[in-house]
């Protein structure tokens, strides 16, 4: 409990100073310039005279010190109202929700095809260090790893839509939700981050194996099957059950180049196209949804750790 | 004057093309069949009724008509708001709203008869007394349109002092419109009396920030779209979609009936894709049209199943240098960087597949009025030896570069940069995001700006090189190329005012204030069921015939 609450205090701080940061930077000239260029165009901006531009900043809430533009803020965001996007011209509040779904549907997909494929191959590996399927496995996996996610993607869309026409080119659903246009960001992002967890996996259960309790189970006859299963597996997934859960973190805000690529409106894009457009409401929401899932993967992780581990104990 | 020319003439003084095309003696073609004088195409004798035409677009805000700032909000509000004019694929302007209009010999007075009988989707009337509230709307500075910078419209205000003084005690000035400036002759008459002569009234009528409001509007316009088109908006939701389906009912829930003949499609919907994405979208089947793919994706387009639909252009690339900033306010400077370059060899390099030379005085061949001038030709030694004249050997300038509308603009800049090493100068690219570009367009030293299509040479000349004029991002200023532009947009006969442009392009290229290589052609695809799906040089959207097949 002493570890929870340690870390929401640690992820409130992060939250206002993260939150206060983002409103001095937007509070700049070159930004609130930027929002009005993309509202009223370049013609706009450069016929408004200082008084025009003033009453312009007035309308858009924007004259106001950030401050007490920040001190407004929370005192919505306490009340539930995450503010108003500049440019779609909505609550932001739905916006977010909706991206934050179509991500979530995204991420699931991707850590139950990546959690069981990179657990099983990393075992795999681990099992026989150096063996020939070690090798196989382990080349595999950072060849995937290295090739950056556009790569990635490129070539899954050449293959598999542009060439064998199996699977739709972008993943928009404007008809929809369509599992079928779900399949290449799915694929795209288990082949970029499979190979790491099976890395990592593979280390931690090839050191398990040149434990001493391990060599004793071998050595006092059990079957090999069963040395793996019951003793070698538990104490080689506590590092990995680490990674898994940060990959939450990752699958949130390091996806943008993957939904953006596929146009999957979620909620790495709505990020991007925000911060472009200088849309600070929708960047602040962001933020805070980013804040609160890191340090919540970092509890669970904790957490799991501890559970995992009996011999880790935080002070 | 050659019978395309006539035709247009014909038109621009408010004779059916129809009529026009007739006495021209053309077969024509595609836009000339017009029933009841309407500026959409002839139906196509198996035309079906019925269907969803979807299109890759960015979608954008509809907030006011008057300031948009994107072709992409234009199109999405092109079937449900329309035009006094309309310039068609072939860069003919006909009337639309208007019935026909006419000009005095001076053209000074521009005269327009309102079409009757066009319903707003509220159902009241089409009368000349909206168009007056449209136009004094425009005119008005707290709205700030860019319409106002249109040679029409500018003709129609005047500087006033307001009253007020500037930081620097100055009187400041505000445009207004001035007495008299319209008059309403009858219910469905309008008149214009401008300050100058003004040829490009009806071209400047389908600029896209000027669709005709109803008087009841107030932004954004997405929250009370009433319009006079066949279509109504039924969703939009910025980023992701803008649905408009046909308007049978007005708002009080009368039969509404669209004044411009039969319309095909039941529903037109746009859908958010990225400029890149919209290709690949379209060989995912996702859509059947798009708005339009790069030249750097031909390849790709030749090898996707659909038609491939190529408008030629006066869409370009202006190099321009401020001669008000040193080192370019020194003409020498300026002459030397345009004889270094070459333009027909970045054209070849840039845009092998269609396109024009550009010859660095905006003036494109696809525009009617346009004068051949004896073509230019790079010249290294002359470069040099002005330099050297100027002291300024061993220059070295930066341009900046916004990629605004498509990294091609980077291989211009960088095709330049290896052209003017031979004459000695560095040039540097600085290459930025296309948002921060357009924060420092009109002031940067040395900028490479897209310029979009304009149907007449002499509009892009009055809004981009007039002294003091808004979009004047050179700050090129003459006396004398004024009054030789204020003499070409006096002409209505083409060869006459073409003779007068030889003047007006050869001030502007002696100045030497750009290098403008290319003007390039425009390319977008369509699904093999998609019929009559307009190629137009500003990839104006106008549906009104197009239909599909089943």
């Amino acid at each position: 409990m002493k570890l929870i609450g340690r870390r929401l205090i640690q992820m409130i701080l992060i939250l206002i100073v993260a939150s206060i940061i983002l409103f001095i930077i937007f509070d700049s000239d070159t930004f609130k310039m930027r929002i009005a260029l993309a509202e009223l165009g370049n013609f706009g901006v450069s016929a408004m005279d200082p008084d025009d531009y003033k009453a312009w900043l007035v309308k858009k809430g924007l004259d106001i010190p950030f401050y007490q533009r920040f001190a407004l803020w929370v005192g919505n965001v306490l009340q539930g109202d995450l503010g108003w996007s500049f440019e779609k011209n909505t609550a932001v509040g739905p916006l977010l929700w909706a991206a934050l779904k179509n991500t979530g549907i995204l991420a699931f997909w991707v850590f139950a095809l990546m959690v069981p494929l990179s657990l099983i191959l990393g075992v795999l590996a681990g099992m026989r260090e150096g063996s020939r399927l070690d090798r196989s496995i382990s080349f595999i996996s950072v060849f995937t790893t290295s090739i950056p996610e556009i790569a990635t993607a490129i070539i899954l869309t050449v293959i598999f839509a542009l060439g064998l026409k199996w699977l739709p080119t972008k993943s928009a659903m404007i008809s929809g939700f369509d599992g079928w246009q779900l399949m290449l960001p799915v694929m795209t992002l288990v082949l970029y981050d499979f190979g790491y967890v099976a890395r990592m996996t593979r280390a931690s259960m090839a050191e398990v194996m040149t434990s001493q309790y391990i060599r004793t189970a071998v050595l006092k006859g059990l079957p090999y099957r069963r040395v793996i299963l019951r003793h070698a597996l538990r104490n080689a997934l506590i590092a990995p059950f680490t990674v898994i859960v940060l990959q939450l973190n990752w699958l949130l805000s390091g996806v943008v180049v993957v939904e953006v690529f596929f146009e999957y409106k979620g909620f790495g894009k709505l990020l991007l196209e925000a911060a472009l457009f200088g849309d600070i409401y929708v960047v602040q929401a962001c933020t805070l949804v980013a804040v609160i899932v890191a340090v919540t993967s970092q509890i669970i992780s904790d957490i799991g750790y501890t559970f995992l581990n009996p011999r880790i104990r935080f002070a | 004057m050659n019978r395309r020319e006539f035709v247009r003439i014909a038109a621009l003084t408010g004779l059916a093309a129809g009529t026009a095309y007739a006495m021209a003696g053309l077969a024509d073609p595609v836009m000339a069949a017009e029933t009841g004088n309407l500026p959409f195409p002839a139906d196509e004798a198996d035309a079906q009724s019925g269907g969803i035409l979807k299109v890759a677009m960015q979608i954008q805000k509809m907030e006011d008509p008057a300031t948009y700032s994107w072709v992409e909000m234009s199109n999405q509000t092109r079937h449900l708001l329309e035009y006094l004019a309309m310039t068609g694929p072939d860069n003919i302007t006909r009337p639309m709203l208007a019935e026909s209009w006419s000009a005095s010999d001076d053209l000074k007075t521009w005269t327009f008869n309102i079409r009757k009988g066009v319903m707003w989707h509220n159902g009241d009337e089409l009368t000349a007394e909206h168009i007056k509230w449209n136009v004094e709307r425009w005119t008005d500075p707290a709205i700030g349109s860019s319409n106002v910078g249109l040679s029409s419209i500018s003709a129609l205000v005047e500087e006033v002092d307001s009253g007020e003084k500037d930081d620097k005690g100055n009187a400041k000035m505000v445009k207004k419109l001035r007495d008299g400036a319209i008059t309403l002759v009858d219910s469905h008459t309008i008149q214009f009396n401008l300050s100058k002569p003004v040829l490009s009234f009806p071209e400047d009528m389908y600029n896209y920030p000027t669709a005709i409001l109803h008087p009841s509007f107030t932004p954004p316009f997405s929250d009370n779209p009433i319009g006079t088109g066949a279509y109504g908006l039924a969703e939009l939701a910025v980023g992701d979609k803008c649905i408009l389906k046909r308007i049978t009912k007005t708002t009080d829930g009368k039969d509404f009936t669209y004044w411009g003949g039969k319309v095909y499609l039941d529903e037109i919907h746009y859908y958010n894709f990225d400029e890149d994405n919209q290709l690949t979208a379209f060989a995912g089947g996702d859509v059947d049209a798009i708005y339009e793919f790069s030249i750097e994706q031909m390849e790709l387009a030749k090898a996707v199943e659909g038609n491939i639909i190529a408008a030629r252009t006066a869409q370009t690339l202006c190099c321009r240098m401020r001669v008000t900033e040193p080192p370019f306010d020194d003409i020498r400077v300026r002459k030397a960087i345009v004889m270094a370059c070459d333009n027909a060899a970045i054209k070849a390099l840039v845009y092998p597949e269609g396109g024009d030379i550009g010859e660095n005085h905006h003036v494109a061949p696809v525009h009617p009025e346009y004068f051949e001038l004896p073509p230019i030709k790079r010249d290294v030694e002359g470069a040099k030896a002005l330099l050297k004249e100027a002291g300024k050997e061993n220059l070295e300038v930066t341009i900046d570069v916004g990629n605004t509308d498509g990294p091609w603009h980077q291989s211009v800049a960088e095709a330049m940069r290896d052209q003017l090493k031979d004459a000695g100068i560095t040039l540097n690219v600085n290459v930025m995001p296309a948002s921060n570009y357009w924060e420092i367009w009109a002031k940067t030293g040395f900028g490479a700006t897209a310029w979009t299509h304009r149907p007449l040479g002499t509009m892009v000349l009055s809004l981009g090189y007039r002294t003091g004029v808004p979009w004047n991002e050179s700050a090129f200023a003459s006396a004398e190329f004024d009054a030789a532009l204020d003499a070409a947009e006096a002409t209505l006969d083409v060869e006459e005012r073409r003779a007068k442009m030889e003047t007006v392009e050869k001030i502007l290229q002696d100045a030497a204030v750009m290098v403008q290589p290319l003007y390039r052609p425009v390319y977008t695809i369509t699904s093999k069921k998609v019929h009559g799906y307009p190629a137009h040089p500003t990839q104006y959207h106008q549906f009104n015939k197009v239909w599909m097949s089943a």
